[in-house]
């Protein structure tokens, strides 16, 4: 077995506020399945996608800031959000394949004494269980599998898309996400709208198509026979939890729908406690799917 | 290789039996046979009631899109077996997000609507003499003059599937092919129109468009180009200008992301006041985003100090409005 996976943490801005039982469990899971984490003090903000249309200079210089971090650390980035990755991957895709973006990008940085060379990889948790790590190995670790749940996997749409800039599942015929769910001990639901997005990005500039976007996916889900949604995504997780009341009225009809994150599944799985993983957290409690 | 296709037939003229229903015909596909060619081969040789589209067979006339496994494709660009071998299926549907008049046939009228609305012809300011194009002025435009109008790119579009009336990344992106000529002479009253509601800001970025157009037009960098050249013309005054421009400054003071001024600045007072239910159910499970209670990331300064050589390089800030 290979040494210790190590790798320079980058939680995202919302999942350290708004959402942040899934950092809080995210480090939990990782330290017991021996997956080291290492703070990015510095790291700033990706932009959400929001600073590629404000300026997309601006952009890459933010996010080449964010590689130069973990560069000096000598480490890949792992970030529990798929925004983030998405983000993140399409700035580091562009700053690698035209070298005269990555030496004008470069000239910014140094503004800041700072300097990218290309070298750092952008993975999400879910990537890092499925692939680097590996299910079989997690396998090992699951005491408490999750036999009763049908979980209807969410990916959204950016941990898939754009797949010349992620690379690591197949956006037409996602696996890792079932995958995970299986090793788990759990059954995947299939369900169209799994990799179609939640629509948070619109959550406050179009709230009429976010919230009815956000009921679609979720009802889905439900009529295909899942008791709870696994999401990889703290975006998804707020819009299909923290919104799901506002969704309920956009489809006018009551959908009742715990969602996990991904890690949260992970931790009961390992026999983590519903309070330890932050279940109370959500608005929509998840107690009618625990055992 | 026999390969079982599974294809949706529906005829709302048929007044014994419309549809929708799946007929399946199974094909003997030789290697390179495009999806196309195997429908016409089921027209010819098994069905002729079967219709759909097609011209060219040559990825230029835009004809032939239709929803293969799932997800749009330009059917005479596809070929059957390594699709089969990848997605273990052959169901063909009409694209998505339209209207079917006729098995894989769709209503195109829409799509053109939108197209008509961004004005897609140019318009020279008054009076000029001729306006030399150099080759980095064209490079801006050309990834929106590859567009074949297929429309692949409507059919998978998250935001349009939720609202008929979203602008949508095909005419979005031909937008840009005028927005960002250096000879158009309505830029402003472009951009303005363009930011309305249901249009370039309530695209959800969920990148189907550019991950499904055949001809690589990329409609999602488009929009992006539109939001930005929108806020730097001064139309600001809409959310989706206010939500980036909270952003931008919170990234600049802070680092990061500051969920709670990101609500209120894009909102504005009173529909910020409408939120509060909410804010009170989050609040109850702690997850009532406060202003300001997370530290600055360390050295802000480097990220100020990026934001200042942009500024200096490129120039960042937009013009006031008025």
């Amino acid at each position: 077995m290979a040494g210790e996976l190590r790798y320079a943490y980058y939680p995202g801005c919302v999942s350290q506020h708004m959402t942040r039982e899934t950092n809080d469990s995210t480090r939990l899971v990782a330290r017991k399945l021996g997956i080291g984490l290492y703070d990015m003090p510095r790291a700033n903000c990706c932009g959400a996608g929001l600073l590629t249309d404000y300026d997309y200079r601006l952009y890459l210089a933010l996010n080449a800031r964010i590689f130069a971090e973990a560069e000096a650390m000598e480490m890949d980035i792992m970030t529990i959000c798929s925004t983030c990755l998405m983000v993140m991957s399409t700035a580091n895709r562009d700053l690698r394949r035209d070298p005269r973006l990555l030496e004008e990008t470069n000239k910014v940085l140094a503004a800041a004494g700072l300097h990218y060379s290309g070298k750092v990889e952008v993975k999400q948790f879910l990537w890092v269980l499925a692939g680097d790590y590996g299910l079989e190995r997690l396998g090992e670790h699951v005491t408490r599998p999750l036999g009763w749940l049908k979980v209807a996997p969410f990916y959204g749409c950016h941990s898939l898309r754009p797949s010349d800039a992620l690379g690591f599942d197949d956006p037409e015929k996602p696996w890792s996400l079932e995958a995970t769910i299986r090793a788990l001990g759990a059954e995947p639901v299939e369900y169209r709208g799994k990799s179609k997005c939640c629509g948070f990005q619109v959550d406050l500039v179009a709230e009429r198509t976010a919230t009815r976007m956000t009921g679609v996916r979720l009802l889905e889900g439900k009529r295909n026979g899942a008791d709870c949604f696994v999401t990889p995504c703290p975006f998804c997780h707020i819009n299909l939890d923290n919104y799901q009341g506002l969704a309920e009225k956009a489809v006018d009809e009551r959908i009742g729908m715990p969602v996990f994150h991904l890690s949260q599944l992970v931790g009961l799985a390992m026999g983590l406690s519903p309070r330890d993983l932050g279940l109370s957290r959500h608005l929509v409690s998840p107690e009618k799917v625990l055992k | 290789m026999e390969i079982k296709f599974s294809i949706r037939r529906h005829d709302p003229m048929d007044g014994e039996n419309p549809g929708p229903y799946y007929r399946e015909y199974i094909v003997d596909a030789e290697e390179g046979m495009t999806v196309l060619e195997a429908l016409l081969k089921i027209s010819e040789e098994e069905d002729p009631t079967l219709a759909f589209r097609r011209s060219c067979r040559s990825a230029i006339c835009g004809s032939c899109a239709m929803t293969v496994n799932g997800f749009a494709r330009l059917t005479c660009s596809l070929q059957v077996i390594p699709e089969y071998q990848k997605m273990g299926a052959m169901r063909i549907e009409p694209l998505s997000n339209h209207r079917t008049i006729k098995d894989l046939v769709v209503d195109m009228a829409p799509f053109w609507e939108k197209m008509e609305k961004v004005a897609p012809f140019l318009m020279p300011a008054g009076g000029s003499e001729g306006n030399p194009v150099s080759i980095e002025d064209q490079a801006g435009i050309d990834e929106s003059q590859r567009c074949i109008m297929c429309g692949c790119c409507n059919a998978e579009c998250n935001s349009l599937e939720i609202d008929e009336r979203f602008i949508a990344p095909a005419a979005s992106a031909k937008a840009w092919r005028f927005v960002g000529d250096v000879r158009e002479g309505h830029r402003g009253k472009r951009l303005e129109r363009l930011s309305e509601e249901h249009g370039i800001w309530d695209c959800v970025r969920c990148i189907h468009c550019t991950q499904y157009c055949p001809k690589d037009v990329k409609p999602l960098k488009q929009i992006e180009s539109l939001r930005s050249a929108a806020m730097k013309e001064g139309v600001l005054d809409n959310p989706g200008a206010r939500h980036v421009e909270a952003m931008a400054d919170s990234v600049e003071r802070f680092g990061r992301l500051d969920e709670a001024a990101m609500t209120f600045r894009t909102l504005g007072f009173l529909r910020s006041v409408g939120m509060i239910p909410l804010g009170l159910r989050l609040e109850k499970h702690g997850k009532m985003p406060h202003p300001y209670i997370f530290p600055q990331i360390m050295e802000i300064d480097e990220v100020r100090a990026v934001y200042d050589e942009i500024e200096k390089k490129y120039g960042l800030k937009p013009k006031k409005e008025g």
